[in-house]
């Protein structure tokens, strides 16, 4: 929204080692489909081939039968002449006019069965191209929504929603269109390219030669003007990524956009950050767009010099001259024309897929970026399962911190029987929450450790651990989807009729069935007309379907009426029967009847012991206890 | 295909008319450099054989001179001419070439930049609009919006329109170009040989526009496909704790593994007809050079042609067939652009369903009285009512107290109240104007609103309390910190004001980040103020100094709190009891305690809890019972 604290830094000058990297990286991904690229390849070998033939028995059609045929007045033969010509006229004897224009067609039917030929290799290998490139794209974007998954909440209050969603789909979009069309077409240009030089070089070095005379300035232009593209296609993509960012918060948060008539301001601010994506991407396309243009005129040069030198020395004039002789034929100039003109095309091709691909390799950059992000919540390879808990629970000396240098919790240690319900009270920013977000493993802590029934969470699986563990929170997220499904979230196998059962248990029953739909009503991804309450009521509904050992409610309460919440009170005290509970409210009922009372202030726990105890202390608990007690108006 | 939409996302190009002149202009030169090119060639061919001819002319007797040169189709002045300097003639059909090709460079590049700056413009203008439109649909629209499927529309979607703007468009006008005049440039050259390839191009064009038809609804089911999982995506970033909660990874997973497979396969069928499209199209061009190849030869064995001529027509043909295939490739980009921008239309079409009269007055400086008159309303038509009926009156300043159970209507009251929905029936009047007659931003800015979950935008912890009002001052900004009882732990933050919120506001706990929702609403300094549960996530400590700056701040203030403590209810002007969308109740809190049985009941099962409280914590005060409830 307010964008200047996105501003990413140019980081140019590490990128030029990393493209190589990249790239090979990529083309690791092609390895499971090698058969498939080595079939690609041969067909692309043949369109190739057929691309530089083909031009030469075109010359060979002006050299062995028009020019006879020309010379040969009706009604009189010529003798086979030219050495070069080794289709249907390397046989020797007189030839009538006739006879050379059937030859000619001869020739040509032959050369459409090749062009046909390439067409339909041509196809296969666009497809099979298409279908391992489509595959790997797969591939990778279910490994980039798995690693996704592996990553701890930490990254995810790190990045913004946005920017992570961007690498998943404008990055890879820009790659699959690499992936497919255009990798066959770069490949296909190359081989073309090579083909192409050697026959040039093969049927006459030396005028071969005069002709590739500009490749090197070709190849000075695309560099250049390449690598000034990149680094400002590498400025575009953070750009797009912004974009993202913003529509993605300002989506997200419409509601208060539109509550505070806000809806002008931030769309002048999107109109920034649009805008400077726009400009980044104009710098660039102002390198691209110079690209074609610059390689079609050096191919024009190319033209020009080639009949030029080749009337010179036909003509045997100028400079030139010497290198002429008999060798030299209008038909081979013929020729040459074409071949550069072959030449040009899969040149000027590479060098604007490779603005592309330019595009492609700064979106690969990301991807692998995030594919390479090491998730701090590891599990070991030895970690075995975790087993039934009894759902002791123990802290130890527990430090942690979420950014560097600012502590959380300090040394903090509790230790809670199973079965024990423990409330954490204290004032906001004291680390309640974060207490509870080490016992599930969603961090671990900087120094000390986290045992269930003694054993550290880190020793054992993350599934065999959260599975058994159930969390309400404060903020409840749902899905777009039925409630019946949203309920059976917590576990996948329950009935529907389970899924009734928990939902009558946590009073969410009656005004599921309030609705035109029932359980089959589908929630918005903001719970459509469901209040806040009604949606509480669903993830508490949620938590007890998972009948976990280890129950965690961070002011699960806090958003439905008191009557309702008396009603979930008592669900919830029978759910917490059993079970080790960590709850952090405000309501001091649910204090009162804690086994523990932890008064926790500035990440530590400072005192301890039940709500009567703590109350006789005249503490800090009783402190804040009795502020509220002295300062409330009647 | 959908050329509708096609045609209305073509229309912004034209805001940037000069852009798309200079775009064009750039082509139409460029172009007739690029036909100029092959006349060069065939010019200096032509010279080689005539000096070629000149030489084996000159070297007969002067007798037969002349008539050599008549069987070869020349003058003999003419051929005398060529021997004189013939590379002279060589070396100026070179420089023109060259000389061509730089302009050719020159404008060509002018063509591609400025084509593609109208893409970026155009795309500026669409995304802009976008935006702007999402921000402007009513809260019913984005109750059943995606977040994924709305950035997919204004990312991707967008960007392919883009890419039909910026090089689609140009591109098509430059292969009609270059095939009409290549045509008439070969007509008038040879119209025999050019007759040869006419047949084909309307085979190719039909064959164009049929895959063009076909594979535009592909992408259309494409972009469907991409929504779900992006959606998916987008569901699985925000809800991620739930999602590791459960423990659901796998499965969430195998659900996006599924999706992904979806769109793969969309996406090879695509592919497929791709794949048969294009080498088609170089078969074409191919086949046409080797006709011009085996007529053009009979020709010119039978002197219809000359050589220079006949090489012209194979040069040519590339700038026919290649025209041609980039009109089919043009067509792929067409039917996804259409596709795309149908669905970028659906958002920019669809109506906002609360917006401003067209003769909407603005709200002056209001009082605060505020009136139900009969409101009903329902979500989505034909729905269940969530409200019914409900007809109260509120005076300026007074303090309301909304209570009832869970689902049974209060939020929607404080919805209906800044017109986030409109109502079904009835109406709702503030100062005794109809809300629906005055314009949406007077009556929003003098309303001060705490929403159930607090959403703060990324920036600074200025920036979020100056959201409402980006010209506040420091001090403005500071006092409504310091009524909000925000100010202090602010100023323990790293940079006090200055510190960054992350988006999710992972740095801020629950309770910091509503304070500094509330500082955000009290900054405005509205005559109305809703407050939704706004202080449920505080500790009681921190809740208490907010209840007293509230308490403050609502004096001579009309405002609406959907509360849960009884101080509020008994500090309220008046009371509203909801049950199931009905107003059941409605008074001061002693005349509801004597007379309504539901408010007493509600009352009193929390007196039980307090007293309970009371007996077991020996705090004396019943005020207490405000937190002690449940």
């Amino acid at each position: 929204m307010f964008g200047d604290s996105r501003f990413v830094l140019d980081q140019e000058t590490s990128k030029a080692q990393s493209v190589s990297r990249t790239l090979g990286r990529l083309a690791g991904y092609f390895r499971p489909y090698w058969a498939l690229m080595l079939l690609t390849l041969a067909l692309i070998l043949v369109v190739a081939w057929a691309e530089a033939y083909t031009a030469v028995l075109i010359g060979q059609a002006v050299d062995c039968y028009i020019t006879p045929a020309l010379a040969a007045a009706e009604g009189e033969t010529v003798a086979a002449a030219s050495s070069n010509c080794w289709f249907e006229r390397t046989g020797t004897g007189d030839w009538t006019r006739n006879q050379l224009l059937r030859g000619l067609g001869g020739l040509m039917l032959f050369t459409t069965a090749i062009f046909v030929g390439s067409a339909v290799s041509r196809a296969f290998s666009f497809y099979t191209m298409a279908a391992a490139g489509n595959r790997i794209i797969k591939r990778l974007r279910t490994s980039l929504f798995a690693r996704l998954h592996s990553l701890s909440l930490g990254y995810f209050s790190r990045n913004e929603t946005g920017d992570v969603m961007s690498r998943l789909t404008n990055d890879l979009e820009t790659l699959q269109q690499n992936l497919s069309f255009m990798l066959v077409s770069v490949l296909l240009s190359i081989v073309s390219i090579v083909w192409i030089m050697f026959e040039m070089l093969r049927t006459n070095w030396r005028f071969g030669l005069i002709s590739m005379a500009v490749m090197p300035l070709m190849y000075l232009a695309t560099n250049w003007l390449s690598g000034r593209a990149r680094r400002e296609f590498r400025k575009a993509r953070r750009e797009i990524g912004n974009i993202n960012a913003d529509l993605q918060e300002n989506i997200s948060g419409v509601r208060e956009m539109q509550a505070f008539v806000r809806e002008g301001a931030s769309s002048e601010a999107f109109r920034e950050v649009n805008a400077a994506n726009r400009d980044a991407n104009i710098k660039a396309v102002s390198y691209t767009a110079a690209l074609n243009p610059s390689l079609e005129a050096l191919g024009y040069l190319s033209l020009a010099v080639v009949t030029l030198v080749g009337g010179m020395i036909l003509l045997d004039i100028g400079a030139f001259g010497a290198l002429g002789g008999q060798v030299i034929t209008l038909g081979l100039v013929i020729t040459y024309i074409n071949l550069v003109q072959r030449l040009i095309q899969p040149i000027a091709q590479i060098a604007v897929l490779w603005t592309n691909v330019q595009s492609a390799i700064a979106g690969s950059e990301r991807i692998f970026e995030l594919l390479d992000e090491r998730p701090d919540i590891v599990e070991r390879p030895d970690a075995a399962d975790l087993g039934l808990l009894r759902g002791e629970v123990e802290l130890e000396r527990v430090v942690h911190s979420y950014e560097a240098g600012e502590i959380v919790l300090r040394e903090v240690s509790l230790r809670a029987q199973p079965g024990e319900t423990v409330a954490i009270v204290g004032p906001t920013g004291a680390g309640k929450t974060t207490i509870l977000n080490l016992i599930p493993r969603f961090y671990d802590p900087e120094a000390g450790t986290v045992r269930l029934d003694g054993r550290d969470v880190r020793d054992v699986t993350k599934d065999s651990l959260r599975r058994q563990i159930g969390i309400v929170l404060q903020d409840t997220f749902l899905f777009n989807d039925t409630i019946m499904n949203n309920i059976r979230f917590s576990r996948a196998d329950a009935t529907d009729e389970e899924v009734m059962a928990v939902a009558r248990l946590a009073h969410a029953h009656d005004f599921i069935l309030s609705l035109e739909d029932g359980y089959d009503t589908v929630l918005g991804e903001r719970g459509g007309g469901l209040s806040q309450g009604q949606r509480q009521l669903l993830s508490i509904a949620r938590a007890i379907l998972a009948d976990p050992r280890i129950l965690i409610l961070d002011e699960a309460t806090s958003s439905v009426d008191t009557r309702t919440e008396r009603q979930i009170q008592a669900a919830l005290e029978e759910l917490m029967r059993g079970r080790t509970s960590f709850v952090v409210a405000h309501r001091l009922s649910t204090i009162r009847n804690a086994d523990q009372v932890l008064m926790m202030r500035e990440g530590q726990i400072i005192e301890r012991g039940t709500h009567e105890s703590l109350l006789r202390r005249q503490g800090a608990y009783h402190e804040l206890y009795t502020s509220q007690f002295e300062t409330v108006p009647v | 295909m959908d050329l509708k939409s096609l045609r209305q996302a073509l229309a912004y190009s034209l805001r940037y008319r000069r852009f798309l002149i200079l775009a064009v202009g750039g082509m139409l030169i460029g172009t007739s450099a690029q036909l100029a090119v092959p006349q060069f060639i065939q010019n200096i061919l032509d010279a080689i054989t005539r000096t070629l001819a000149a030489r084996d002319v000159v070297a007969l007797p002067a007798a037969r001179q002349a008539a050599a040169a008549a069987e070869m189709g020349y003058g003999l002045p003419e051929l005398r001419a060529a021997l004189e300097s013939p590379l002279q003639v060589l070396l100026n059909a070179a420089l023109l070439i060259l000389l061509f090709a730089i302009a050719r460079g020159f404008f060509a590049f002018g063509q591609t930049f400025m084509s593609e700056k109208l893409g970026q413009y155009a795309a500026f203008d669409l995304r802009n609009e976008l935006f702007e439109k999402i921000g402007r649909l009513s809260f019913s629209y984005h109750d059943r919006q995606r977040t994924g499927e709305l950035m997919v529309r204004a990312t991707d979607d967008v960007e392919k329109v883009r890419i039909f703007i910026s090089q689609g468009l140009l591109l098509a006008i430059q292969a009609l170009v270059l095939l009409v005049s290549t045509l008439i440039v070969l007509f008038l050259t040879n119209w025999r040989l050019t007759m040869v390839m006419v047949p084909i191009l309307p085979v190719v064009l039909l064959l164009f526009m049929g895959f063009g038809a076909a594979v535009q609804k592909l992408f259309m089911s494409m972009q469907t496909k991409l929504d779900r999982l992006n959606s998916i995506l987008q569901e699985n970033i925000a809800g991620i704790q739930v999602v590791k909660t459960y423990v659901r990874e796998k499965s969430e997973q195998a659900r996006f593994n599924q999706s992904a497979d979806e769109h793969m396969r969309t996406l090879l069928r695509v592919n497929r007809f791709m794949s048969v499209m294009f080498p088609f199209v170089f078969l074409m061009v191919n086949l046409a050079v080797v006709a011009i190849t085996y007529f053009g030869g009979r020709m010119l064995i039978a002197s219809e042609l000359s050589l220079g001529q006949w090489s012209k027509f194979t040069l040519y043909v590339t700038y026919i067939f290649f025209p041609v295939g980039q009109l089919g490739f043009i067509m792929a980009q067409a039917a996804q652009a259409s596709a795309s921008a149908g669905r970028v239309f659906e958002i920019l079409n669809t109506d906002i369903e609360v917006r401003n009269r067209p003769e909407a007055q603005a709200l002056e400086a209001i009082q605060g009285a505020v009136q139900f008159q009969d409101v009903t309303f329902r979500y989505f038509a034909g729905n269940e009512p969530v409200l019914k009926a409900v007809s109260f009156t509120v005076q300026p300043g007074e303090t309301i107290a909304i209570l009832g159970a869970t689902g049974s209507g209060k939020s929607t009251i404080i919805n209906l109240l800044p017109r986030f929905y409109d109502v079904s029936q009835g109406r709702i009047l503030v100062d005794g104007q109809d809300i629906r007659d005055v314009t949406l931003e007077s009556l929003r800015s003098q309303i001060g609103i705490v929403l159930q979950e607090t959403v703060l935008f990324s920036g600074t912890v200025r920036d979020n309390i100056a959201f409402g009002r980006p010209d506040a001052t420091q001090a403005q900004i500071e006092a409504a910190a310091q009524a909000a009882a925000a100010h202090e732990f602010i100023r323990e933050l790293p940079r006090q004001y200055d510190t960054e919120v992350a988006e999710r506001g992972s740095t801020l706990s629950g309770g910091q980040k509503q304070r500094i929702a509330i500082a955000r609403a009290l900054l405005l300094n509205p005559s109305v103020l809703i407050l939704d549960d706004s202080t449920s996530s505080v500790d009681l400590k921190t809740e208490l100094h907010i209840q007293r700056a509230l308490e403050r701040l609502m004096e001579g203030r009309t405002s609406f709190v959907i509360a849960q403590r009884i101080s509020t209810v008994r500090n309220a002007s008046q009371i509203l009891v909801l049950d199931k969308g009905r107003l059941v109740g409605q008074g001061t809190h002693e005349e509801l305690m004597e007379s309504h049985e539901l408010y007493a009941d509600i009352f009193s099962s929390q007196l039980v809890d307090d007293s309970e409280a009371m007996a077991s914590t020996m705090v004396p005060n019943p005020s207490l019972r405000h937190f002690i409830t449940a």
